[in-house]
């Protein structure tokens, strides 16, 4: 007899187990297709996200139709769309969670390129009147969002939209993660109001850019930010009441905007993690000095080092990636954040790593409680291997590219530094993701020389049998790897060794992202 | 009759559990101390917490379920706490690690099931999580029919539903 969890009992436990295919849509398909039970739990997670990827003619649109009222029909008819849906079997709008705005407009622009292939490549007025129509029929369907991805230049929100969103609070009532990015100031304004009345119960807040009006300057077009925008989004961070992750990612014109980080003293109690991306230093992020649950700071392409001096407080995850990192500016965050800092990762996108002794010195002296290592555009060098043979409680750590120093500079050869590297890998490290490192050349080497007790294992390739050899005999030797993720997993080469069976007697082999872990 | 005893249970206050066919069980508090529900039980949260002795009554688990459970806290007894607050750090933390690999490679389907019943029971949510990730993984890759058949299930669809869920998805 079937276990009560599989027969209608306990709903909340076959959504924990389907949950866990990872909105996989075949999978969930096959289970949908098992019982009316296990339909009715694997339905809805099918058509919670249906806009998150660009769907190649998107097939699912015309399921919504049928639950359109009769002159809604009418109109689409006059349009050429006449589309006969019998009632479906589920009302799948109101099984939706996340809405992309911007993938709304794409997948409907795509849907009625397939359905009118006359009219290809169409971007007439009909994808902007359709996206309404469906974002009208989501609304009064009843769902509730749980995302939502504003960013569109182009979609025209009706009137009769932001109405219905008024009728119908349940539809931003549970919103959770919001992303606010490029759309009319209008738009903005109206939707702003809609979601600080409606919405206040957001945990990750991301702002993608903003909206510039364009304005006439002594004959010139310019653009402006729009104030109104600017106060709109300061009332709704402020109508927060818990919001624990906020990103701000800005281009030109960024310095307007940086008031809205004022706003985050609302959120000092519940803030754990700030992501702030190509902004400029200003005043205004001392604030962050005050968020005393503060966790993690990542700060991408901001090339204004003074961001990093509002580091006073205890975070455990730090992350920079610049343009060029300079290890002298680094020397003085490790020091403050000290041993409470537990995972790093560095990036430092044009140039290697400058003054990496300092950089290598201050880690080891300062912060020895390192879990996880992220690091990238380094030289590998006999320095960097103290280092690591240094952290004695990294459990994780990821190689991006990495430079080998000439060899005149020092006395051993690339091939001896790797044995090192491999040899000194300390005893608590269990993951090893070399997928941008340069080093698979030298997998064989590693794996070979290496005594570390590794459970997973990325790489770019393993597309020869040297390297398959070497694996197997880590897996004979150690006993601890349980899974080898591959980056093109897809590709013939590694699956024609799989197809004989070769490596995965010893080993899990798959795409490496079903194992990737962020630092 | 007595079942289980924790390794610890002379050096630590113990706490006594009885499952459902009357089997006792005499834990180390500080597992009863990791769990909200046990340790509810343990601080005499609960009507089944007798006030007079430090015992609960479990009426929905067998001694069979209970014994492997509270095999799987005592192995887990000085694991770092999750942070179950973070949806995503607990999914991440769902991959499963080779002695919890084992220990439910050990067991036979029904037990699995059982043993995640009683988690849900106990609110023992990194036991729930990685027995609902191992029946996942019993799912993937199969079609319908061999769904079917690896879970007993009945297909209880009419052909016309079974159609419109083919053709409307």
């Amino acid at each position: 007899m079937a276990s009560k969890i599989f027969m209608g009992d306990m709903p909340e436990l076959m959504e924990n187990i389907l949950n866990n295919l990872n909105d996989d849509t075949y999978e969930l398909y096959q289970c949908a297709l098992v019982s009316r039970h296990w339909c009715r739990i694997s339905i809805p997670m099918i058509w919670q996200d249906p806009f998150k990827y660009f769907n190649q003619d998107a097939p699912f649109i015309p399921e919504y139709f049928s639950s359109l009222g009769e002159d809604e029909k009418f109109i689409l008819k006059e349009h050429g769309i006449n589309i006969e849906s019998s009632k479906t079997l589920f009302d799948y709008a109101r099984f939706l969670n996340n809405l992309d705005l911007h993938n709304l407009e794409n997948n409907t622009k795509t849907w009625i390129e397939s359905y009118m292939a006359y009219l290809k490549p169409y971007n007439g007025p009909l994808i902007n009147h359709i996206s309404n129509l469906l974002l009208k029929l989501f609304i009064e369907s009843g769902a509730t969002l749980h995302q939502l991805n504003i960013y569109s230049e182009f979609i025209k929100i009706k009137s009769e939209i932001f109405h219905s969103l008024e009728q119908n609070v349940q539809f931003f009532s549970r919103l959770q993660v919001l992303s606010f990015g490029t759309i009319s100031g209008e738009i903005s304004i109206t939707l702003l109001k809609i979601l600080t009345n409606h919405s206040t119960k957001i945990s990750d807040l991301k702002l993608d850019g903003f909206y510039y009006e364009p304005q006439v300057t002594r004959g010139r077009i310019e653009l402006y930010p729009n104030s109104q925008v600017f106060h709109e989004l300061v009332r709704f961070i402020k109508s927060q009441e818990q919001l624990k992750k906020f990103t701000m990612s800005s281009t030109e014109f960024a310095e307007e905007f940086h008031g809205i980080v004022l706003a985050l003293e609302c959120q000092k109690q519940s803030l754990q993690e700030v992501i702030i991306e190509g902004c400029n230093y200003s005043t205004e992020f001392e604030i962050l000095r005050k968020c005393e649950n503060l966790k993690t700071l990542r700060l991408r392409y901001c090339n204004d080092e003074s961001l990093l001096e509002v580091l006073d407080i205890k975070i455990n995850t730090l992350e920079v990636m610049k343009t060029t990192i300079e290890a002298s500016m680094l020397v003085l965050v490790f020091e403050k954040v000290s041993t409470s800092l537990q995972r790093l990762k560095l990036e430092s996108r044009d140039t290697i790593i400058v003054e990496q002794s300092l950089l290598t010195d201050a880690l080891m002296s300062f912060c020895p409680n390192i879990t996880y290592l992220d690091i990238a555009d380094i030289e590998f060098s006999t320095q960097f291997l103290d280092l690591i043979s240094n952290l004695q409680k990294l459990q994780f750590l990821t190689l991006g590219y990495i430079e080998f120093i000439d060899v005149s500079d020092e006395d051993v050869s690339d091939e001896e530094l790797v044995i090192q590297f491999a040899e000194i890998l300390p005893s608590t490290l269990q993951y090893l993701d070399l997928r941008n490192s340069c080093l698979d050349s030298y997998i064989d080497i590693i794996l070979n020389n290496c005594y570390a007790p590794l459970k997973k294992l990325i790489i770019h390739k393993l597309d020869d049998k040297k390297n398959a050899k070497a694996v197997i005999k880590f897996c004979k030797r150690k006993g601890t790897l349980n899974y080898v993720g591959v980056d093109n997993y897809w590709e013939s080469s590694f699956n024609s060794l799989k197809m004989e069976g070769y490596v995965d007697r010893y080993v899990t082999m798959g795409p490496y992202e079903d194992i990737y872990v962020e630092c | 009759m007595d079942g289980y005893t924790s390794n610890n249970a002379s050096e630590n206050e113990t706490i006594t559990l009885k499952s459902s066919d009357g089997i006792e069980f005499h834990i180390d508090t500080r597992i009863a101390n990791r769990y909200t529900l046990l340790n509810n039980w343990n601080s005499g949260g609960t009507y089944w917490f007798t006030a007079f002795k430090k015992s609960a009554c479990l009426p929905n688990v067998t001694g069979k379920v209970l014994e492997k459970v509270l095999e799987w806290c005592e192995h887990h007894i000085n694991d770092p706490l999750p942070n179950y607050d973070d949806d995503d750090s607990r999914r991440r933390n769902t991959v499963i690690d080779d002695w919890d690999q084992n220990f439910l490679n050990r067991v036979d389907q029904d037990m699995l099931f059982d043993i995640i019943l009683a988690a849900n029971y106990l609110d023992i949510k990194l036991l729930l999580d990685i027995g609902c990730k191992t029946v996942a993984n019993m799912i993937k890759g199969k079609s319908p029919e061999e769904l079917r058949s690896s879970f007993n299930i009945v297909n209880d669809f009419t052909p016309e539903e079974e159609e419109a869920i083919r053709r409307e998805n």
